[in-house]
């Protein structure tokens, strides 16, 4: 079930909906106590730079205070995760007292330079709270997330009204009228001034050729 | 088409409610990035970056209260049918005077929002004061000009073309540097809706599929009976 694609990235075939996925060496942590009881949490070893699989497309990668106080040697994780895998990777970062000055060139060499999401959290226990939504949003239909709904189609009729109405020397009774005469923008954009006069008067008609071209 | 000079200088859009509420932003982006900031009425959005970006800026505690939940939503709607990408760039309260800085203390709701906006492919980014904003957005704005999404068509409009701006701006859905590259890339109005799908796409710096959306709201053939009540003079 689980083949080994790259040393750097495991390639995990199934994350049971509502499930996560948790490098083994997290057991026992209190993230991981955490998450016990509100999801379902599975082990699994040797899951090499992710920490969590979320779903089969998308994984967390944790960065404690710690690895940002030591120096850059998580920017070198997060480039070989980039380059080993086509997951989308979300970086969880603790952001506290002691490492919030290293946050800014975090965020603009995940984001900015990578191209991954990053979301910092205070601690472990927050960092849990955030997988569990995490894990929610990816077991829900997609319709459920209001960023990605469809949205509804519209009439054009109240638009192209009012687009017509941007003309100089049209108003609204003006545009109706031209409009059942010229029924598109684009027709209306390409009567001639007589077609124009008989519907509108020659002043008018004019200051919308010249409007035109 | 080659107004594109290399010296040209970084331009960022700034709607002007922007000014009042994050003053220090757009003087930050003048002053110590050297990028050249208009104010404009932008409809909904706050900054404009780059032909095809628009970027929110949003206080922690508006962000995290979820009375305003449905407006958020409406609104990234709205960017959402203009722009190909959306950031938000999420920034801390300011502390008053004489105030001690309240404890964020985060929510589901706030949890379930960074979820939803990430899995829709929307950028967030984490901001302590309006500098640190006009840095990320300076990064942003260079970010953008790499990958050839700058924005380029001279931001004032004179004369006519005033005209012919409002008149853009009026098509459902079309930004306001939508707009402002339709009015310079084409010399009459008259060319732009006699242009092709291609056409529009290469001059407005729109992805085909919001061309052909606009092309098809120049030859769509308007019926009246469908026109609802409200709209009958």
């Amino acid at each position: 079930m689980v083949e080994l694609e790259n040393t750097s990235v495991q390639v995990v075939s199934a994350v049971p909906l509502g499930h996560v996925l948790v490098d083994e060496k997290w057991r026992g942590s209190e993230l991981v106590q955490k998450l016990q009881g509100k999801i379902r949490v599975l082990f699994e070893d040797g899951l090499g730079l992710v920490d969590f699989h979320l779903s089969n497309r998308c994984c967390v990668i944790y960065i404690s205070e710690a690895d940002l106080v030591v120096g850059s040697s998580y920017k070198r994780k997060l480039v070989r995760f980039r380059n080993a895998s086509n997951l989308r990777g979300i970086v969880v970062v603790e952001k506290t007292r002691m490492s919030e000055q290293y946050f800014p060139s975090v965020q603009k060499f995940v984001l900015l330079e990578l191209g991954m999401a990053l979301i910092p959290v205070a601690d472990q226990g927050e960092a849990s709270q955030l997988i569990i939504q995490l894990v929610h949003e990816e077991s829900k239909e997609r319709d459920h997330n209001p960023f990605l709904r469809r949205n509804r189609l519209h009439l054009a009729e109240p638009s192209v009204l009012n687009t017509i109405q941007q003309i100089p020397g049209v108003g609204k009774i003006k545009a109706l009228s031209l409009l059942q005469e010229f029924p598109s923008i684009h027709h209306l954009g390409n009567a001639t001034t007589e077609e124009l006069s008989a519907v509108v008067g020659h002043t008018v008609a004019q200051q919308i050729r010249a409007f035109f071209s | 088409f080659g107004i594109q000079g290399k010296t040209s200088p970084l331009c960022v859009l700034v709607d002007s409610r922007e000014i009042s509420s994050g003053p220090e932003v757009a003087s930050c982006l003048r002053i110590k990035y050297s990028i050249k900031t208009e104010i404009q009425s932008l409809c909904g959005c706050d900054y404009i970056v780059s032909n095809r970006m628009a970027v929110t800026r949003k206080l922690v505690s508006d962000f995290a209260s979820s009375m305003n939940k449905n407006k958020f939503t409406e609104h990234i709607h709205q960017l959402q049918n203009m722009f190909e990408r959306i950031c938000i760039i999420v920034e801390k309260d300011r502390v008053k005077a004489g105030e001690t800085s309240r404890i964020f203390q985060r929510t589901k709701y706030y949890d379930s929002m960074l979820s939803a906006l990430i899995s829709a492919g929307i950028k967030i980014l984490f901001s302590t004061s309006q500098e640190e904003t006009a840095g990320l957005l300076a990064e942003l704005v260079n970010l953008e000009k790499r990958k050839n999404a700058a924005i380029v068509v001279p931001t004032e409009v004179k004369g006519p073309k005033q005209q012919a701006l409002q008149f853009y701006l009026s098509i459902p859905n079309v930004s306001y540097i939508t707009a402002l590259n339709l009015c310079h890339q084409f010399s009459t109005v008259g060319q732009m809706i006699n242009s092709s799908v291609d056409k529009i796409s290469s001059c407005a710096q729109v992805s085909s599929h919001k061309a052909e959306e606009i092309y098809r709201y120049i030859h769509y053939a308007f019926d009246s009976q469908m026109l609802p009540a409200r709209c009958i003079p």
